[in-house]
C-alpha cells in the first residue's frame, strides 16, 4: 500500500478552493505552498493578571493558530509598536496578519475581548480596513474559549472552512481495575475531565451533533446502552427496553441526524448484528443477519450507509451496506485482519485499522479511487480512529501495550502530535458539539 | 420540692423497718418446732430441687438445641465448604486460539467436570464471561468474547445442563485476567471464566 503523500496537498486544497463569506473578498495574497505569517502582540488587558492573560489566552490561542495548518505564528524580534508606522518593521518579521488584542474584564467578571487583523503586506504603512474586526464577551473563564473562537473565526476567514480549535474529543479512560469512565478533552489537551462516574466497566461513545452522548456500561452486570435523550440532559437507558433480552448489546453509533443509533445486538448462538434503533420510537430493524460476527457501525455523512467490521468471509474486514442492510460489499481487501472504519466527514473517505505482525497501523481508504494509504508506520499499536471535523486530522490510540494515549496525526502521518498526557485511553470521538 | 423528694426515701424506709420489725416475733412460735424447722429445709429443698430439676433440663435442652443447631451449622458450613471446594474444582476457566471461538479438545474435560458439578448441585447457577487478548479492536473483541461465552455455554448444553442455569456475558479485551504482554499471557486472557451467580 502506498503512503499517503497528500498531506501538502490537504494543507493547500482548502486554500486553493477558498470559499470567503459572501461580503468578503478573499485574503490570500501569500504565495502558494507558504503559509501566512501571522503575529500576536501581547494583548493590552485591564483587570486580569498578566498570568491569567498569558496561560489562558495567548499561549492557547498561538497554539491553536499553529496547529491549524495555514498559519505560520510569528514569534521572535517583534517591534513594540503596532500602528502603521510600524507596519515594514512587521513585514520584515515575516509577518502578514498583524493581530491586535484588546481584553477587558469588568469588576463583576464580565470579559470583553476585541480584536483587529491588519493585513500589513497590503497597508504598506497606510491605515487600512482591517482584514477583521471582532469583539467577543463571556463570564470569567471563557478565555479559552474565546481564544479557540478568533481562532476558528481567523481560519474561516483565510481559508472559507471552520476551524477546530473550539473542537472536544470524548474517549474512554481507566480509572481502576476493571472501571472505565467516559472523558472528554478540548482539542488542544485542557480540560481533561470526566464525563460518566459509574465506578463500573463504562466503553464506546458516540456523539451526537447536538452533544447527546451514549456509551455502554456494565453498571447493571450485563451491558447496556446508556446515553442522553436531550442536549445536555440526564444520562438515561435507551437500550436494551426493560425485559428479557436475548443478547448483549455493544458500540452504539449516532446517526448524522441524532434520531437514531446503530448498535450491535448478539443473538442466541453468539453471533452479533448490526441493528438500527430509532431513538424516540424504539423500533428496532435488523440490517444484518448471518452466521458471523458484525460489529463496529460507522454512518456516511448522509446517514445512508454504514460501514462495519464483519468476519462473514473469514477473518475480520470491512464491509459497506446501505442503512436498510442492503448492498452489502467488501471494502478492504489487503490484510489478514482489518476494522475500526470510520467514515470521514465529507463521505469521501475511510479511516480503518489493518493488523500486521501482531500491530495496528492506520489506513485511509479513498472511496474515489478505490485505494487504501497507510497513515502511521510505527513501532507500537495505533487503534481506533476518529475523523476531525474538518477532515485534516484524525485522532487515535496509540503506545505501548496497555499505555494507550491519545495522538493526532495528518494524513501524511508525518506531523503526529500527541493530545494530551494520559495513560489507558481508547475509542476517542472527535466532535464540534460542546 | 425538695422536701418532697426527700420524704419519699425516709418513707420507704420506714416502711421497711416496720416490715423488720413486724418479722421479728414470727421465730419465736417457731422455737419449738425446731425440726420442723429442720424438716423446713426439705420442703424448700423440695423447691430448689424441682428448680434445679427444671434448671438442669431447661440447661440441658438449650444445651441439645445448641449442640443441634451448631451440629447443623458445621455441617451446613461442611456442605457450603464442600460446594465451595466443589465449585472451585469445577469452574476452571477454558481458552482460546487467537481469533478462535471453538473449544480445544483439552478443555473439555474440564466442560464436563462443569457440567458434572451442575449436575450434582441442582440449584447452582453459573455465569460464563468470555474474555480476549490486547491483540484485537476493543470493539471487534467484545462480540468476540460473546462468541466465545455462547460457544461454552452451548457446550454445556449439549451436556446436558438446563439453558436457564447458564448466563453469559462479554468483557472483550476491557478485563485482562493478567498484565502481561506475551504468547502466555495472551492465552491466559483469552478464555471463558465460570463464575457462581
Amino acid at each position: 500500500m502506498k503512503k499517503l503523500v497528500l498531506g501538502l496537498l490537504f494543507v493547500l486544497a482548502p486554500l486553493l478552493a477558498a470559499q470567503a463569506p459572501p461580503s468578503q473578498e478573499v485574503v490570500l495574497s501569500a504565495s502558494a505552498g507558504s503559509k501566512l505569517g501571522i503575529a500576536l502582540p501581547y494583548p493590552k488587558a485591564a483587570g486580569l493578571p498578566e498570568a491569567t492573560v498569558s496561560s489562558e489566552f495567548q499561549e492557547v490561542l498561538s497554539k491553536d493558530l499553529d496547529e491549524a495548518g495555514p498559519f505560520a505564528v510569528i514569534q521572535k524580534d517583534l517591534p513594540a509598536a503596532t500602528d502603521p508606522s510600524s507596519y515594514q518593521a512587521w513585514v520584515e518579521t515575516g509577518t502578514q496578519w498583524l493581530l491586535t488584542t484588546t481584553i477587558n474584564r469588568s469588576a463583576g467578571g464580565d470579559l470583553e475581548v476585541m480584536i483587529q487583523v491588519v493585513d500589513v503586506m497590503a497597508a504598506q504603512g497606510r491605515n487600512v480596513k482591517p482584514v477583521v474586526s471582532k469583539r467577543y464577551t463571556g463570564k470569567d473563564g471563557a478565555l479559552r474559549r474565546i481564544a479557540h473562537k478568533i481562532s476558528d473565526d481567523l481560519m474561516a476567514r483565510l481559508t472559507g472552512e471552520q476551524g477546530v480549535a473550539s473542537t472536544r474529543i470524548v474517549f474512554v479512560r481507566e480509572a481502576g481495575r476493571g472501571i472505565k469512565e467516559i472523558y472528554q478533552v478540548d482539542r488542544d489537551g485542557a480540560n481533561a475531565f470526566p464525563l460518566t462516574a459509574f465506578k463500573s466497566l463504562t466503553i464506546s461513545p458516540t456523539v451526537a451533533a447536538d452533544g447527546r452522548l451514549a456509551y455502554v456500561t456494565y453498571k447493571g452486570g450485563a451491558p447496556e446502552i446508556w446515553g442522553q435523550r436531550v442536549p445536555g440532559g440526564p444520562h438515561v437507558k435507551l437500550y436494551p427496553p426493560s425485559g428479557k433480552v436475548e443478547g448483549h448489546c455493544f458500540c452504539p453509533s449516532w446517526s448524522p441526524d441524532g434520531k437514531r443509533l446503530a448498535l450491535v445486538q448478539g443473538d442466541r448462538r453468539g453471533n452479533t448484528d448490526i441493528v438500527v434503533l430509532d431513538v424516540a420510537s424504539g423500533r428496532v430493524r435488523r440490517l444484518t443477519d448471518s452466521n458471523c460476527i458484525n460489529t463496529d457501525p460507522s454512518w456516511n455523512p448522509a446517514g445512508t450507509q454504514l460501514a462495519f467490521t464483519s468476519d462473514r468471509e473469514g477473518g475480520p474486514q470491512v464491509f459497506l451496506m446501505g442503512d436498510d442492510g442492503s448492498n452489502v460489499r467488501r471494502l478492504t481487501q489487503e490484510g489478514t485482519y482489518n476494522g475500526s472504519p470510520a467514515w470521514s466527514p465529507s463521505g469521501s473517505m475511510i479511516a480503518y485499522v489493518s493488523r500486521f505482525e501482531g500491530k495496528f497501523d492506520l489506513f485511509v481508504y479513498k472511496l474515489g479511487e478505490g485505494k487504501s494509504y497507510q497513515i502511521t508506520t510505527g513501532i507500537a499499536s495505533s487503534e481506533s480512529p476518529s475523523w476531525s471535523p474538518d477532515e485534516r486530522r484524525i485522532v487515535f490510540t496509540s503506545g505501548s501495550r496497555g499505555g494507550m494515549q491519545l495522538y493526532t496525526t495528518d494524513l501524511s502521518g508525518n506531523t503526529l502530535h500527541k493530545l494530551v498526557s494520559l495513560d489507558g485511553c481508547q475509542s476517542p470521538k472527535w466532535t464540534r458539539s460542546r | 420540692m425538695r422536701f418532697v423528694r426527700n420524704l419519699i426515701p425516709l418513707s420507704v424506709i420506714l416502711t421497711l423497718g416496720v416490715g423488720v420489725a413486724c418479722k421479728k416475733p414470727a421465730p419465736a412460735p417457731a422455737e419449738p418446732a425446731q425440726p420442723a424447722a429442720v424438716a423446713a429445709p426439705p420442703v424448700t429443698d423440695d423447691g430448689a430441687q424441682k428448680r434445679a430439676e427444671e434448671d438442669a433440663a431447661r440447661r440441658k435442652a438449650e444445651a441439645d438445641a445448641e449442640a443441634a443447631r451448631k451440629a447443623a451449622a458445621a455441617a451446613e458450613m461442611a456442605r457450603q465448604n464442600k460446594f465451595k471446594a466443589d465449585a472451585e474444582a469445577a469452574l476452571k476457566d477454558i481458552n482460546f486460539e487467537f481469533d478462535k471461538s471453538d473449544i480445544r479438545e483439552v478443555d473439555k474435560a474440564k466442560l464436563q467436570a462443569i457440567a458434572d458439578f451442575l449436575k450434582a448441585n441442582p440449584d447452582a447457577k453459573i455465569q460464563i464471561a468470555g474474555n480476549c487478548d490486547e491483540r484485537g479492536t476493543v470493539e471487534y473483541n467484545l462480540a468476540l468474547g460473546e462468541r466465545r461465552a455462547h460457544a461454552a455455554q452451548n457446550y454445556l448444553t449439549g451436556l446436558g445442563v438446563a439453558e436457564a442455569r447458564l448466563s453469559s456475558i462479554s468483557y472483550g479485551k476491557e478485563k485482562p485476567k493478567v498484565d502481561g504482554h506475551d504468547e502466555e499471557s495472551w492465552l491466559i486472557n483469552r478464555n471463558c471464566q465460570f463464575t457462581l451467580q
